[in-house]
């Protein structure tokens, strides 16, 4: 059980480095595509409030929630593992 | 210091090509002749290439360990062990050692009417260090010349290559744009600031020489 709990902590914290990582560039990509957006096709209001809305909406997104496969793939992947060098 | 960087990177890529080929599944195509359980002294360094069974066996110095005797088309002998990798490195969770066991046990076949199995397996035979491959699974195979497509070291060495393609592709926009124009800076301000120190000492040499009693 040691093992198993070592192999859980390692994959977390692992996971987890990717998934902060994985979230700051996603964020900062939709940042960069909100700001050209509004310097080549829009150009009027507040440039500022455009793209704290752009951002607003991307936190409610599919998009960002998919970064939890993050996560959800590791743990399928051992499963599937397991599966086809034991009971295969 | 071309030299030193070429042995840093050669060994580098040594210490990484040894670890593929020490932890990717191989297979074998053989005929398996024994199965055995064997005592192992396992007290010295080369205990890192022994699996690391269950917590109560932690501690152990010996204990018992399965083996599969197998032998190749080309007559070459196969010695691997059977041991539960377990939720510990390398990452085969395989945890049916026994099964595994019973199935090589039912394979074994004779010279006179062999019965060729693939043996998947990872790790090395050393006959100097007394470290075997561990058997990972077996599976009947049609004859001796089957060959197999290892599918999976394919995908995970392209996979490999290409993070470290992604990294050094941006390892080296970085340095052209962020280290290489800092550089070229030093270079320049070092060039500017040995020439005003030499007209300075130029300067306080001609002082000094007016000093000096004119002949």
């Amino acid at each position: 059980m040691l093992a198993l709990a070592r192999l859980f902590i390692i994959c977390f914290v692992l996971m987890t480095a990717v998934f902060v990582a994985v979230s700051l560039w996603s964020r900062s990509v939709r940042k960069r595509k909100l700001a050209r957006e509004w310097d080549e096709e829009i150009r009027e209001g507040d440039r500022e409030a455009f793209i704290d809305e752009g951002l607003e909406d991307y936190s409610h997104s599919l998009r960002r929630r998919l970064i939890l496969l993050v996560y959800v793939v590791p743990i399928l992947l051992i499963g599937v593992i397991v599966y086809l060098v034991n009971f295969y | 210091m071309v030299y030193f960087k070429w042995a840093f990177w050669g060994t580098f890529w040594l210490i990484v090509a040894a670890f593929f080929h020490y932890t990717l599944p191989q297979n074998d195509i053989v005929r398996i002749v024994n199965t055995e359980v064997e005592r192992q002294e396992l007290n010295d360094w080369t205990r890192m290439f022994w699996a690391t069974p269950d917590d109560q066996s932690v501690d152990l110095i010996n204990r018992d360990v399965q083996f599969i005797h197998a032998v190749t088309p080309e007559g070459d002998i196969r010695v691997y062990r059977n041991e539960d990798t377990g939720w510990g490195w390398p990452p085969y969770f395989k945890f049916d050692t026994s099964n595994l066991y019973a199935e090589a046990s039912d394979a074994v076949s004779t010279k006179a009417a062999p019965e060729w199995y693939a043996v998947k397996h990872y790790g090395w035979r050393n006959e100097f260090l007394s470290i075997f491959p561990n058997a990972v699974s077996i599976k009947p195979v049609a004859g001796p010349d089957v060959r197999i497509i290892p599918w999976l070291n394919i995908v995970i060495l392209t996979l490999f290559f290409a993070l470290v393609w992604a990294i050094w592709a941006r390892w080296r926009r970085f340095r052209r744009n962020r280290i290489d124009p800092v550089l070229e800076e030093l270079e320049d301000s070092y060039d500017a600031a040995s020439d005003s120190l030499a007209e300075k000492r130029g300067r306080i040499g001609r002082w000094l020489d007016s000093w000096k009693s004119k002949k």
